[in-house]
């Protein structure tokens, strides 16, 4: 029996009986120090469940905020459910993605800022969030719906939340320097010589990356030009292209710079920050960076719908968030009443986004308070962000009109086959004709093979 | 005096050839720490970007930022337990296949060797998707000691490599002197051979450091949690959102690591050049 003057003790050794009492009043410690040291948890009880997702770092870093310590934490105290929200750069999503799906292993839930019907075969059918969503709030947008339905299958491959508009962003104090505003794609084509020589090009990226692809498939649809029709045929290959390729060559020989080659997803935004640039392709990271730094051209930043080019205006989104449960998923759910809550309470994630996640379901926030709610919005000019709605409800598609954001569509846009090809041309590297040429063989190869595993 | 001005046309010369090196070299260097205390409007005005200060510069804002709203000294303390481990690991395997491959096995050893090295070569790219598999399988997914596990598979093959080559040009009278006078082969190896291979060793920790510190891909992979996130990743996924780079932030945080490699690459400057090149004639 040890006693409490036994050397053994003073040394740290304890005999059995020593170590069982310990371990008891260790064990107990643990029971009963909620009680003392303050609730469990979540109040009167302990988290049934733990649910992990993955997402991007919102450019909002707000949105994260409430993401993260508001929206996550009070959803799991309701459901009883631990939510861990992880955050990495955009531009590794897919990659991170790509891993987990092949390890079949990781979160719950996954987002990324386009639709990945390529991973179909790995995520459960969303239609229940679908559905549950739309009694409570009412349809699915046109949008979301086709960018995240497969109807061959009759799967959706995933849920999107919410989208984001793509307007243009321009300097109307050096626009209406020379005369001009980027109403038209003709007028762009006419200033962008006149605002390169007075030391502001425009922006238009043709590199391999998310802001020039989107940027870029939307030009070609202003031009009557689409990858794929709505029975998900290739059309790509057509005299319009070819027009559409010579005329975005022309803007950039004459009135933008050879760093549009080199972008990454900031290098449009960087190029506005730096006073340098006079017009590009963004969301509204663009505007509201300036005006929470207060560069000194915060207020001259206005924002458009794309330009009117021969068969009218039209572009896609600038994000299409699209979440999905992996099969594999350890929590199916609670991950899928999580999607599902977000998005029946969207109001307070739009207002947490500062204006930039529209909702994808119009009843979550219909357009009338969305538009309400950015006329609150202090900053010059006053009512600038209210354009969105518009830009929103009648000129935003989704990826792959007039069809559907397929596999093969996905695949296409994910090599970014659309920015090289206008790169090749605009670097007379080929000419627009061999360009789209060589574009066309490449997406029906794409297409070829989504086909022939009967996915489109 | 003719001798002095035949130094000095020598070394003249010679910091005439360097000294352009230096500078371009140094360049990014002093626009990294510019822009590290530079006000964060001003990394946008183009008239002091990014060569000096405006107005409203230098500033701890940047650093403040850094400290007080990301999990940046997680981030450092990951790392150098990562270091830490994968360079001792790396020791441990690398010295005695080295030794081995460089003494004990004559030509196969020599064969051995080079396909030991060639799996270093084999790029983390190809690698990622299958070891991200063998961690989940392990359960060591988003925490460090994944990266404990999976580093050592670069790192060991060109250590080993290096010190193969190294051990060679250490000649093997020195170690038949020891085991004639009685020393066994362990003891041969601890007191004569590892000390004069001091600079070889020194080469294998520096670089093997060097390399936990700069890898990026098994990093992002395995690793989703800021707060297990090493330098290399939680900089590059935390401090850029979405399409707005917190570049002050991000050059304080580059800034501060380099500072100690760069110390300890210029400590032992000579002895890793020893090491490096140890080996390059035999």
């Amino acid at each position: 029996m040890a006693s409490s003057d036994d050397p053994s003790r003073r040394e740290g050794r304890y005999d059995r009986r020593e170590l069982i009492r310990r371990a008891g009043v260790g064990a107990a410690s643990v029971g009963f120090a909620p009680s003392f040291y303050g609730p469990l948890r979540f109040k009167d009880r302990w988290l049934k469940g733990d649910l992990s997702l993955i997402t991007w770092a919102h450019f909002v870093p707000a949105f994260d905020v409430w993401l993260d310590k508001t929206w996550a934490v009070q959803w799991g105290q309701k459901n009883d459910v631990d939510v861990k929200v992880d955050h990495i750069l955009n531009t590794l999503l897919t990659a991170r993605s790509q891993a987990e799906a092949a390890a079949k292993n990781g979160h719950d839930i996954f987002f990324n800022l386009s639709p990945q019907p390529q991973f179909e075969d790995d995520v459960i059918n969303h239609n229940e969030i679908v559905q549950e969503v739309t009694r409570k709030v009412g349809k699915i947008g046109r949008i979301a719906h086709k960018a995240s339905y497969n109807p061959r299958t009759k799967k959706y491959f995933g849920f999107s939340d919410n989208f984001v508009p793509d307007p243009v962003i321009w300097r109307h104090d050096l626009w209406n320097g020379i005369g001009l505003s980027p109403n038209t794609w003709d007028s762009v084509r006419k200033a962008a010589p006149k605002l390169k020589a007075i030391g502001h090009p425009i922006g238009i990226g043709q590199s391999a990356e998310l802001d020039s692809n989107m940027a870029l498939c939307s030009f070609l649809m202003c031009f009557g030009v689409f990858i794929q029709d709505e029975k998900h045929r290739v059309t790509i290959k057509s005299k319009r292209a070819v027009e559409a390729l010579k005329f975005m060559a022309d803007i950039y020989q004459r009135g933008e710079t050879d760093e549009i080659f080199g972008w990454d997803p900031a290098g449009n935004n960087n190029f506005v920050y730096s006073g340098k640039g006079s017009m590009i392709f963004n969301a509204i990271s663009a505007t509201r960076t300036p005006e929470d730094r207060g560069l000194p051209f915060a207020n001259d930043l206005w924002i458009w719908p794309i330009p009117r080019g021969p068969y009218g205006r039209m572009g896609y989104q600038h994000v299409m968030g699209s979440w999905w449960i992996w099969k594999f998923a350890n929590n199916k759910a609670a991950a899928k009443k999580f999607l599902a809550d977000l998005e029946i309470n969207y109001q307070d994630a739009f207002m947490a986004s500062k204006f930039y996640n529209f909702p994808s379901f119009p009843g979550a926030m219909s357009f009338s308070r969305i538009r309400k709610a950015v006329a609150t919005d202090r900053h010059r000019p006053i009512g600038k962000y209210g354009v969105l709605t518009t830009i929103a409800q009648k000129y935003t598609t989704n990826p792959g009109h007039p069809g559907y954001a397929n596999a093969a569509f996905g695949e296409m846009f994910n090599k970014f086959i659309i920015p090289k090809m206008f790169a090749q041309v605009s670097q007379k590297k080929m000419t627009a004709q061999e360009a789209v040429n060589a574009a066309d063989r490449e997406i029906k190869a794409i297409y070829r093979k989504w086909r022939a595993l009967k996915k489109i | 005096m003719e001798s002095f001005g035949r130094a000095l046309r020598e070394k003249g010369l010679a910091y005439l050839i360097v000294g352009p090196f230096a500078i371009v070299l140094a360049f990014p260097f002093y626009v990294m720490f510019i822009t590290a205390f530079k006000n964060q409007t001003e990394f946008y005005n183009p008239e002091v970007t990014p060569y000096w200060f405006g107005k409203d510069s230098p500033t701890w804002a940047n650093a403040t930022f850094l400290f007080e709203n990301t999990q940046y000294p997680r981030w450092l303390a990951n790392t150098a337990i990562v270091g830490l481990c994968v360079v001792a690991i790396t020791l441990v395997l690398a010295l005695p296949a080295g030794y081995a491959l460089a003494r004990l096995a004559g030509r196969v050893g020599q064969s051995l060797g080079v396909g030991i090295f060639l799996t270093y070569l084999v790029p983390p790219t190809l690698l990622f998707i299958p070891l991200f598999w063998v961690i989940t399988q392990v359960n060591l997914q988003n925490s460090i000691w994944s990266l404990v596990l999976v580093y050592p598979s670069f790192t060991v093959p060109f250590s080993t490599w290096l010190l193969m080559g190294f051990f060679k040009t250490i000649p093997k009278e020195l170690e038949d002197a020891a085991l004639v006078d009685g020393a066994s082969r362990i003891k041969t190896l601890t007191r004569v051979v590892f000390p004069i291979s001091l600079p070889g060793i020194l080469t294998v920790v520096i670089f093997s450091f060097s390399l936990v510190v700069n890898e990026f891909v098994y990093a992002f992979t395995f690793i989703s949690p800021s707060e297990n996130k090493m330098v290399s990743t939680g900089v590059y996924t935390d401090l850029i959102r979405g399409d707005l780079p917190e570049w002050g932030a991000i050059m304080v945080a580059a800034l501060i690591p380099s500072i100690p490699l760069a110390l300890l690459y210029n400590m032992f400057l000579d002895r890793f050049i020893a090491g490096f090149t140890g080996g390059a004639f035999r």
